[in-house]
């Protein structure tokens, strides 16, 4: 937020406007070309949704694949779901950049569901039925617990460990956009001081 | 006694030229956080011409980004850019995609470490350095840290009491603004405290519970943040990302504080991307005459005269200066007879504490909430001149943390279930523990003689590894820690008794240390080399033992009083 609109904000409008005199810096930063893209002011909220928008990294099936995995894993509700907030986008973006073994480490957990697509039901994730994706995930997404017989641990989980992976991918990407913020029930404001902390008598935090 | 100086006051005619290379100033500072802006401020308000060199360049409240969401990030910081750039940098949370143009380059700036010795170096060069991303957590010293070496015949006492230095706190708390409530614990001695931020609810039953189980004190953080209008300043609007700057300027940073009122003062000559080489000395009279820097642009070499030199580079900096100033008669660095300049490098150890959840909170986390940027502070309880003597360590720590309501990104499953749960939230409890780090020997920084940075200056390489005490000290804060969250009525415990990499808590102190004696110190108790009369080291280099507490307060209050002593001396003619 810029500072014209911070002083529109009416909590702190008044502390700012009485401070406006001393907002003049020791010197003025010309033009810099040693400013990050935010602190020059650059708003990349709206490059995902162009119209021609191409995945830079996942092919299609990869890039089709993952749309139906965060639509599963975040849905619309009453509220927009991952594929509404272009998770698939993002996480393209993320990965064109990433590192070769991050890259890999993502499109394994990918290529996982398919393994298991194929292994259950002879197809690959993204053309399974609603319901078997559904199994799918449902079979991966709680860790196992060891043996209440013989009182073994759990053997490495490696399907919840891919589905972990993914889905936090997915759930960083969704809560970071616009519509998770809106999700999440943020009103737009930056401020919403002063801190009050506690305000419950005295031995009841109820 | 404190003497007040008349700002009208000059010791130094001014010249009619312009250019600021050709005069002599009465002093150099070099570097413009948290301690050059107190010395320039305090220099030039009494009078003194002062050129005020910045490695880096000004900085504007129009790059600040405190207001601006994560959407608006092209990688929401992930940028492959911070990656590429600032591999060590980034290891500091307050290094993002918003900000890391305040960071150094790492590629531009290198350091090497020994095999097997890692150490992270968190370096801003820019008006105001590292003030302008600190955490502001701001806490006195006591005796017990003063003199520790008395009472448990580890190291060296300090060369001042407690009593020495209140008034310089004093001093520094009243013009900074330091948030924080007064608990009467002598081992975090009260100060000049603006209102104390308000405690959550699960903080209050920490506090309370701990108190009546254990006698600890749990109070609200000290910091250097603002809770009403404050020396012409605006209070905290709660926005939350202090280090991503702030419009109102409501938590401390220097460039528009010390250094803006040490421009107001006329006395003062900012010289920005003046990346300082070495001092120069006047072998004749053992006194240095200039400072040496290298344009950060154009990598020209030029040249800045002056009658004494402040050295506020930040620790390990400052020192990086004086072993690059080597002379025929210093050929080990600049005042450097006692051999231990570079020595008893220090920061604080962390790594240990635990977390939970406090399930007897029932409250429903919210997006539109103020976000208090402090948290809560445990003093020191382990060796006080009150307790038993530990079997296992000597020494202490405290810890900070904070209680509060969350989103539950991590919760368990997917779908709408998912969606629901994460804004059902959770309220979760930490702490984590600040170790004293012990003055060694052996933890050192020289000079790599193979290993410049990009402007042909010798690097550093740094030696450093924390010790079995302060392993000892961390898996003893993971005990503790655990303790005190249980009887806060904290579930799903986990404990962590890491020891991190030495640089991790970035409060690096020591490598130029005071001391009365210059066989065994570089620096007198005021801050001047015992070697050089007028060169000075203000700034965290001068630590004789690091104690636990967050150390900048501290480091702005030995400039003031090291400034006040300097300030008698020109006045006595006798620098």
């Amino acid at each position: 937020m810029k500072r014209r609109e911070l002083l529109r904000a009416g909590a702190v409008a008044g502390a700012v406007a009485a401070l406006r005199p001393t907002l003049a810096a020791p010197q003025t930063a010309a033009k810099s070309p040693e400013l990050t893209p935010a602190q020059s002011g650059v708003d990349a909220s709206q490059e995902l949704s162009a119209a021609n928008w191409k995945p830079l990294f996942l092919d299609e099936h990869q890039n089709e694949t993952l749309i139906i995995l965060s639509d599963l894993i975040i849905p619309a509700t009453d509220t927009p779901g991952a594929k509404e907030a272009l998770v698939n986008r993002f996480i393209d973006l993320v990965l064109a950049a990433e590192t070769h073994d991050r890259r890999r480490s993502f499109l394994d957990s990918l290529a996982y569901l398919d393994g298991e697509g194929m292994r259950r039901y002879k197809a690959a994730f993204r053309y399974l039925k609603r319901d078997e994706q559904d199994d799918l995930l449902h079979s991966l997404a709680y860790p196992r617990a060891g043996s209440n017989w013989t009182g073994e641990g759990a053997a490495p989980d490696i399907g919840h460990g891919h589905f972990e992976k993914l889905k936090q991918q997915i759930a960083g990407a969704y809560y970071s956009s616009q519509i998770g913020q809106r999700e999440l029930g943020w009103d737009g404001n930056f401020a919403h001081g002063p801190y009050q902390g506690c305000e419950h008598p005295e031995g009841s935090h109820k | 006694m404190i003497r007040l100086y008349s700002p009208s006051f000059s010791l130094s005619p001014s010249r009619a030229s312009d250019d600021p290379l050709q005069q002599t100033y009465d002093a150099i500072v070099v570097g413009s956080g948290a301690t050059g802006g107190w010395a320039a401020k305090q220099l030039a308000e009494a009078g003194l011409k002062v050129a005020l060199l910045e490695a880096g360049r000004a900085v504007s409240p129009s790059e600040f980004t405190e207001h601006m969401p994560a959407y608006k990030l092209k990688y929401r910081d992930h940028s492959p850019e911070v990656a590429r750039t600032r591999p060590v940098q980034k290891q500091c949370y307050a290094c993002m995609e918003y900000n890391y143009e305040w960071f150094v380059n790492d590629l531009e700036n290198p350091y090497s470490t020994p095999a097997g010795k890692p150490f992270t170096w968190q370096r801003l060069r820019i008006l105001g350095g590292r003030s302008l991303v600190w955490g502001r957590q701001s806490y006195r010293l006591s005796d017990t840290d003063f003199k520790a070496a008395s009472r448990d015949g580890y190291g060296d006492d300090w060369p001042f009491s407690y009593a020495d230095l209140a008034p310089y706190y004093d001093i520094v708390e009243k013009y900074v603004g330091i948030t924080g409530a007064a608990e009467g614990d002598p081992m975090l001695p009260d100060g000049q405290f603006l209102p104390p931020m308000k405690m959550s609810c699960g903080e209050i039953l920490m506090r309370e519970r701990v108190k009546a189980q254990f006698g600890h004190t749990v109070t609200i953080g000290r910091a250097a943040v603002l809770t009403q209008v404050h020396n012409g300043r605006a209070a905290c609007h709660y926005c939350g990302p202090c280090e991503r700057g702030c419009s109102t300027f409501s938590y401390f940073s220097s460039p528009f504080t010390t250094v803006k009122d040490a421009l107001k003062s006329g006395n003062c000559t900012l010289i920005t991307n003046a990346v300082v080489s070495h001092i120069d000395m006047d072998n004749a009279t053992n006194k240095a005459r200039s400072v040496t820097f290298v344009d950060r642009l154009t990598r020209q070499t030029k040249e800045v005269r002056g009658k004494s030199v402040i050295l506020c580079a930040q620790a390990l900096e400052s020192t990086r200066i004086l072993l690059n100033s080597s002379t025929r008669e210093y050929p080990n660095g600049l005042a450097n007879s006692s051999g231990t300049l570079g020595r008893y490098l220090m920061d604080h150890v962390v790594g240990g504490g635990a977390g939970g959840r406090l399930p007897e909170l029932k409250v429903p986390p919210s997006a539109n909430e103020p976000q208090r940027p402090n948290g809560i502070y445990v003093a020191r309880f382990r060796n006080t001149p009150t307790s038993a003597k530990h079997p296992r360590f000597i020494r202490g720590y405290g810890f900070q943390g904070g209680a509060d309501v969350d989103f539950n990104l991590g919760a368990e499953g997917y779908g709408t279930s998912f969606k629901k749960a994460v804004k059902e939230g959770f309220y979760q409890i930490g702490l984590g523990a600040f170790g004293e780090s012990l003055a060694r020997w052996d933890n050192f920084i020289e000079i790599d003689p193979s290993l410049k940075d990009a402007w042909g200056i010798p690097a550093l390489r740094i030696n450093m590894t924390h010790g079995e005490n302060e392993a000892a000290l961390m898996e003893d804060a993971a005990a503790t820690a655990a303790e005190m969250l249980e009887a806060t009525g904290a579930k799903d415990i986990k404990v962590q008794a890491n020891v991190e990499m030495p640089g991790m808590a970035i409060h690096e102190l020591g490598t130029a240390r005071m001391g009365a004696d210059p066989k065994k110190s570089v620096l007198t108790p005021f801050n001047q080399t015992h070697d050089v009369k007028n060169v000075f080291v203000m700034d965290g280099a001068s630590f004789v033992s690091s104690a636990c507490q967050n150390p900048t307060l501290t480091m702005m209050a030995i400039t003031v009083r090291a400034c006040a002593n300097l300030i008698d001396r020109f006045h006595k003619n006798d620098v």
